[in-house]
Order: C-alpha cells, then structure tokens, then sequence
C-alpha cells in the first residue's frame, strides 16, 4: 500500500470520528488503524478527563458496531467479567428435573448448558457476531490476578469455563484498554497491546472540541473559555481540569449569560468556576484578583 | 548515514529490515522494553501501511514500541536521532508539551567517561535537566557509582528489604474477598457452590480480609551534608525496588530526579552508568522546600494516592525557603496516607530537631526514624509498618 493512501485513510478516519464528536490527532488516527490491521489491543494512557473513554464510544460509532464496556474496580473477578451461571434458574431446573427420568449425565448436560450461562461482558464481546469494540476501562484499578484472566483473553480470544469447555471466539473484538495510573500495569500486559499517550488538549485542539459539543457558544466566548481553562491547566491545581469539565463550564457560562469574559466580570465568573475547579484547596487560589488577571490575558 | 527520503530510492525490503531492527537495537540501549518479536510486528505494519512517510512510521513505531508514558516522553527525541541526519536537529517539533531536545544538558562533566559516539545517555536525562536548568550550587564532579555494586552489605540490605516488602505485602484492609480459607463463611458462594451437589452445601466458600495495595515512594537527600549515607539508602531503594513492584524513587539534592528507572535495570553495570548521568549534582547544596514542590508539581498528582507512604531521608539540614518547605509539606501529606521521615543524625544520643528544614517538617510526620545504619533501620521496622497501614 502507498503511504498517500494511508494518508488519506487517515484523514479519513479522522473526518469520521470528527462527525461521531471526537477530535483525534493524526497519530491517534493512525495508531487506530494500525490497531485494527494488527488486531492487537490499544492502551490508552493519560490524566484524567483527557477523553480516554470516548475513543472508543467514538471509534464504535465510527465502525457501526456495539460497543461493550467493562468498568474495572477494585474486587473486580472473573464472576463480573468473564461469565457466571444462572444458579436460581439452575436450582429450579434441578428441582423440575427430579421427575424427569433421563440418565443422569444428561440432566447435568441440560443444567451446564448455555442457556443456564450469563454473559459478562468479556464472554458477550468474543461470541458477537459481528466483531464489537471492547471497552476495557480503567484496567489499572483491577487487581493483578484480573490483569492475568486479561492476558489469557487478549492472546487466544478464547475463555476456558470448566463446566462447558473453551469459548473460542467467533469475531475477535477491537480492543481498547484505558488507564489512570493509580498502580502500574505489568510488563506483560504492555508488551501485548499498542500504546498511545493523550495529553491535554492544546489550545486549537480544545476549540475544535468546543465548537463541536458546545456549538451554542459564539466563537469569541469559545476562544476565550479555552484559553482560560489553558491557562488554568498550567497552574499548580491538585485537579486540573479536563475537557469534560471545560464544556460544563462553557455551559455554565451559557446558562449564566455571560456571553465573553472580561476582568470586570471577575465575580460572576467566580460564581460558575464549581463547574471547573473541583477540591477546596484549589478553590482557595481563584481569589477575584487571580480571576481577573487570567480574564485580562483571555 | 541513511535517512527516510534514502530509503524511499533504494531496495526497500532488506534496507528497511536492518534499518529497523537497528532502531529497535538502539531504543533497547536506551532502556526500552522491546523485543524481537517488536521487529516483527514493525515489519508486519510497515508492509500494510507503507512505512515511507515519515510521520505515519513515527506514529506508527510510537505506538508499536512505547510500552509506558517515561518511554513515550523520549519517543519522539530518540526518533529523530536515529532517523535524522545529524545536521537536521528537528524536523518538526509537533509536540510542544515534550519540547525540543537539547544538547547541552548533560555537559562535558561525565563525558570523558563516555564513548563520544553515543547520544544516547545524552537524551536519557534531556527532558528532566532541561526542565531545571543549572544552579550555581549544583556539583559538578561526578560521582562514583561503583559503590553501589559492591557485595559487603548488599546481602543483608536485601533480606532486610525483603522483610518490609513481605510485611508491607501482609497489610489487610478491612473489606473482604473470596478466598480459598478464612475467617468468614462466604454464605452467597456456598449457596452458589451447593447447586453442583443439588442443594447440599457440600463445599464451603470462605471470605478474608483483602490486601493493601500500598504505594511507596521514596525521597532520597542526596546533598553533600548526607554523604556519609546517600549509598547506603540508595542500596536500600534498590533492593525495595526489586521486592516490592509499586515503589518510585526519587533523588534530590538541589533539583529533584527519578531514579526509578535506573534503579530497576536488571544490569548492575548499566544502573551504574544511567546513574551518573543522572546524578549530576549529587552532594551539592540542599534545597529540599524547592525540590518537594517540584515534586508536588510534576509527580505529585499522579504518584500519591490516599494509600502512599512517602518516605524522606533526610538530615534536614536545608539552604532554602522554610516556609516553601512547610508548604509543600502540607501538600504532600493531606495528598499521602503516611508521611515518614528517617534522619540518619537521630541516633545520636544528644540530638534534637534543631536543623532548620526538621524544625519545619515536624508537624507534618507521621514518624520520625532514626536511621544511620541498617541495625537502626531494622529496629524501626515494625513501628515503620504500623504507621504506614
């Protein structure tokens, strides 16, 4: 293939995902295809509120396909994430089985069948039929021996339950794993999948964000809302704040009719910075004075 | 040397392969992760998508070989080294949060110990060292890292590391998982497990108070007023850092630097020569206010959690700001679990915190440790655990 062709895939690609309401950077556009060529899984590092999540919503509306998600916790096991069996069900199929006078071996055959077998969504994302995008979120709050079930389903794409046998998978999914960082991920894992870092948006990126999920926001007040929030971000804040909390802010504002920032308006843009800044230690910096400066500069 | 626009002219199967697979060769001299079967998977990519671009193979190799965000940082400086004629210094500088490498950052210092050719060990530091530019107090002599190899204590610091890190590992929360024995009947899992014998619970399920996952992180003083023991706490460091997996190291003496990384190579002789080139300033002046808030800046957020230890060696002997100090002591201790601070100087019998930078620190500890020696350390141990669950 010629890389002007792949060029074009690419822009492509970002077009796309720029319609589902996700503004991608080439190198993410290009390591989403290069995902799908290898059929490796994507790991998706970043700080929080970067927008690990929606490339995958994005990129599964892009495709046209489900997206299924697993949200990893702490105590996160096999039972939540892989399969589990239907035991009330179970129970009462023994109950009604009793009268039944079938061999023995087949009535347990009937109990450990599918229909008795709830899917999680690891089991559901390799039995679809058409090949789904799988949302394995934030991966790092699961403990290590869930990291070890993954390890096993991201190299054969196949499930092992004892009762019925291995589950191979009938389309491989496309997968996304995202990542905060609160415990570092294993070697083993890493090896397995592509890597791709987000930042924090900067400034013509954020606009073209705003513009697309805010469009009400006249352009002044957008340009604006994000060279505030810029200039926020390279305070030292103990949370700085993401795009999701740029766009409520843009709403706040919005819903405040505040339709450009200025330094005359420090208060009222004081009242609506709960939607920006998030822990009272940070709070306590946003003195009007500040407020007014960073709103001079804007 | 041969660049991307050589390579779009000639045979491209078998120059690509070499051309790559040296690439490979040269990110693993700089302590990535990357393997044979990586050139693989190159070759695999660099087939389906055309490799002669030069920003699709940069993202392409980017995402391919990167494994953690420290390696992706460096990605795009050992990129352009490598690919790059060397009078070209940039071809673009598309990532403006990474900055532009420079050159300068490590000096002529450590150069006559290393091979001229190799611009590796001058990009390892770049990005940090760029970022903090020079002081005037910094030494500028380099150190002699080959202590730190020598096998007199070094058996006896692993086994007292190994102890903390097993304890450390026994740390119960109160919330409980299913377990294979325990303390508690798990009456949900029984009753699940009992459907296998029709109804009779014939297997029991158990439930047990689940571990901690604590985070350590270690702040070192390595300033000339703590040479005695700098060594010695770094052996430390090593050897907790082999045990236990969610321990981060950190230097400081003037500026503030991780040494994590270097600290983990499996070489001991590789270890020794990333940390001189880290080391740049290693007993020099204090400044401990300034480096805790860079700390606090940089790391700060996405190293401490409500389940960190951090532990500050220090003496407390401190030429910076006392009330940066106390700030950024606060900061750090509302964001930690645990604060700990050990003070080599403690052991002697007539001392008192009268060092400026301790004076500061007291409110904000959880413990005090004295810590001249490994005995010292030893008798601290069980007062250590308990303040850190």
């Amino acid at each position: 293939m010629l890389a002007a062709d792949r060029i074009a895939d690419i822009a492509g690609l970002q077009g796309q995902l720029e319609s589902a309401g996700y503004v991608a950077e080439a190198s993410l556009a290009a390591t989403l295809l290069l995902t799908l060529d290898l059929g490796r899984p994507l790991l998706v590092e970043g700080d929080a509120g970067v927008g690990k999540t929606e490339i995958a919503k994005a990129f599964a509306t892009v495709r046209d396909v489900r997206l299924i998600r697993l949200q990893c916790y702490e105590g996160l096991d096999v039972h939540a994430a892989m399969y589990e069996w239907n035991y009330q069900r179970q129970l009462l199929a023994i109950k009604l089985l009793e009268q039944d006078d079938r061999p023995l071996a087949d009535k347990e055959k009937d109990i450990f069948s599918e229909a008795y077998l709830l899917k999680r969504p690891l089991l559901e994302a390799i039995s679809c039929d058409e090949s789904p995008v799988l949302l394995i979120d934030e991966v790092d709050r699961a403990d290590e021996a869930f990291e070890a079930y993954l390890l096993e389903l991201l190299s054969d794409f196949q499930i092992s339950i004892p009762e019925l046998g291995t589950v191979n998978a009938i389309t491989r999914p496309l997968v996304i794993i995202t990542s905060n960082g609160t415990r570092e991920l294993s070697d083993a894992l890493r090896r397995r999948c592509l890597y791709q870092f987000i930042e924090y948006p900067d400034f013509a990126k954020e606009l073209a964000i705003v513009k697309i999920k805010a469009p009400q926001a006249a352009d002044q007040l957008a340009r604006q809302v994000v060279a505030f929030v810029q200039q926020v971000r390279r305070m030292e804040l103990q949370k700085k704040p993401g795009i999701a909390e740029t766009l409520d802010w843009t709403a706040a504002l919005l819903r405040m009719g505040i339709t450009v920032i200025n330094d005359d308006g420090a208060q009222r843009i004081i009242d609506t910075l709960s939607a920006l800044i998030k822990t009272r230690d940070d709070c306590t910096g946003f003195t009007p004075e500040v407020v007014a400066r960073i709103a001079a500069t804007c | 040397m041969l660049t991307v626009e050589a390579l779009e002219q000639s045979d491209v199967g078998t120059v690509l392969l070499t051309r790559i697979a040296g690439f490979t060769a040269f990110l693993h001299e700089n302590g990535y992760g990357v393997s044979a079967a990586d050139s693989v998977d190159i070759v695999d990519a660099a087939s389906r998508t055309g490799v002669l671009d030069q920003p699709i193979l940069r993202w392409n190799l980017k995402s391919l070989l990167c494994n953690r965000y420290e390696e992706w940082q460096r990605f795009d400086a050992l990129f352009d080294a490598y690919f790059l004629p060397p009078n070209i210094k940039v071809f673009v500088s598309r990532d403006a949060a990474v900055g532009a490498p420079e050159v300068t950052t490590t000096g002529g210092d450590d150069g006559s110990r290393e091979s001229p050719t190799t611009p590796e060990n001058a990009v390892v530091d770049e990005t940090k060292a760029a970022r903090y530019g020079a002081s005037r107090e910094e030494n500028l002599s380099s150190t002699d890292f080959s202590e730190l190899n020598q096998a007199d204590q070094a058996r006896k610091v692993e086994a007292l590391m190994r102890r903390l890190a097993r304890r450390l590992k026994h740390l119960k929360l109160r919330r409980e998982a299913r377990s294979q024995r325990g303390r508690r009947l798990d009456l949900q899992s029984t009753i699940r497990q009992s459907v296998a014998s029709g109804g009779t619970p014939l297997r029991l399920a158990w439930k047990t108070r689940r571990r901690v996952r604590s985070r350590l992180v270690l702040l070192l003083d390595v300033s000339r007023s703590m040479n005695a023991y700098s060594f010695f706490y770094l052996r430390l460091a090593r050897a907790l850092c082999n045990e236990l997996a969610d321990v981060h190291c950190f230097i400081f003496h003037t500026r503030i630097t991780s040494v994590g990384e270097a600290l983990r190579d499996p070489d001991p002789w590789r270890a020794q020569e990333r940390l001189n080139v880290l080391a740049v300033g290693w007993a020099g002046g204090t400044r401990i206010g300034e480096c805790l808030q860079d700390f606090n800046r940089e790391q700060g957020a996405r190293l401490v959690h409500s389940r960190t230890g951090v532990l500050i060696v220090s003496d407390g002997y401190d030429t910076g700001d006392t009330a940066l100090l106390a700030d950024a002591l606060g900061t750090l201790r509302r964001r930690a679990r645990r604060m700990v601070w050990f003070n080599p100087l403690l052991n002697q019998p007539d001392f008192t915190p009268v060092a400026r930078g301790m004076r500061t620190a007291m409110p904000y500890l959880d413990l005090l440790a004295p810590g001249a020696d490994l005995a010292a350390i030893e008798r601290v141990l069980p007062q250590l655990i308990k303040s850190l669950r």
